[in-house]
């Protein structure tokens, strides 16, 4: 009972994660929503799973869910990592703005050289 | 902005990333053409962006390292912005050769191209070691498989295109696999492209700073992931 209390509880938090995800990326919400609802479901109707995992030759009900587990991880890294490629890709278009808009303002500046030059301060990489 | 005409013309864009020890020789080089050299400096922890200045080269200096194809397109964007009328993508690690430029220019004006693409495979490849060759090669199979363009050479970093085609360029693919994603828009852009033969020197150095044989691997990855989120 135990076990299956806590399945639940991860469940249900998967549930709801996929749910606010359905928005940003559809497939991997909708994919996670069905596999964490089959599991939710097969916890407590273990006698379905072992129904199903016979049917599916995997053996025990539990090896399933066990599997089932092993999908929505991997489906959750996707999307993890399709998330990071879109920061880095606002991260690349940010620093592409610093500098280019610092290179046009030192154009500008050195167009006009009776005016005070005001450098943009560079900005560096390097660790202190 | 100062509306200059000598700002036109050919801008040659270099990435780099820690070059300070080939950087002031390669702008050396193209500072007696008549084309504006933009370096960008990829978040550089030497004095690459430095040595790049005082040659001569105008710099760039993207505040962290982003990879080659993210500075390449840093460097695109700000030529058109200061009105080039071509850009030439070129290494920073010494393996080109300035006077190819011309010829890869010649080349856009004659055939009415608006991109002309290096091959040392048309060309000559000087000290290219064999197992580099073969994973080329591989690399150049796979390109023509998937892009339908007929080139030789896939990870070429000498390039030219007219204004025109480089406004079709938008790399994402801030790391190596830029290289493929360049021939995927030019093939989407359905313009006009050349292959024109060049000299690739390779050195010890250049060598050092290529791709390994183990980052293709990466490469697909990146490419396969492109797929999955467009």
């Amino acid at each position: 009972m135990t076990a299956q209390l806590l399945l639940s509880f991860l469940l249900g938090a998967i549930l709801i994660y996929a749910f606010a995800e359905r928005r940003r990326s559809p497939v991997v919400g909708v994919l996670a929503f069905v596999a964490a609802a089959a599991g939710l479901y097969f916890v407590w109707v273990p006698a379905h799973a072992t129904a199903l995992a016979e049917f599916a030759g995997v053996g025990r009900g539990v090896d399933l869910i066990i599997y089932i587990w092993v999908v929505i991880s991997l489906l959750v890294l996707l999307n993890l990592h399709l998330k990071l490629r879109m920061q880095t890709e606002a991260l690349t278009r940010l620093a592409r703005a610093i500098a280019i808009g610092e290179a046009l303002r030192a154009d500008t500046n050195e167009a006009r050289p009776d005016e005070p030059a005001i450098r943009p301060r560079p900005v560096s990489a390097r660790t202190q | 902005m100062a509306k200059n005409k000598a700002l036109s013309g050919a801008w040659v864009v270099i990435a780099a990333y820690n070059e300070a020890r080939a950087i002031g020789r390669v702008v050396a080089d193209l500072a007696s053409l008549p084309y504006r050299v933009v370096v960008v400096d990829d978040g550089s922890t030497d004095a690459t962006a430095e040595v790049a200045a005082r040659a001569g080269a105008g710099v760039l200096r993207h505040p962290i390292n982003l990879g080659q194809g993210a500075a390449l397109q840093t460097g695109v964007d700000y030529a058109l912005l200061r009105g080039a009328s071509h850009v030439v993508t070129f290494d920073a690690d010494g393996q080109h050769r300035a006077e190819d430029i011309a010829a890869l220019l010649a080349a856009l004006s004659a055939q009415d191209a608006d991109f002309a693409l290096g091959s040392r495979f048309r060309g000559t490849a000087v000290d290219l070691p064999p197992l580099r060759r073969l994973v080329l090669r591989a690399a150049t199979l796979f390109t023509r498989a998937t892009t339908g363009l007929d080139v030789t050479d896939a990870h070429n970093g000498l390039r030219a295109m007219t204004r025109r085609g480089a406004a079709h360029i938008r790399l994402r693919q801030n790391r190596m696999a830029h290289a493929s994603e360049i021939l995927h828009q030019i093939a989407a852009s359905g313009l006009r492209y050349v292959e024109v033969p060049v000299t690739i020197q390779y050195s010890r150095y250049s060598l050092a700073k290529g791709q390994r044989a183990s980052e293709f691997v990466v490469i697909l990855l990146d490419l396969f992931a492109r797929r999955l989120h467009p």
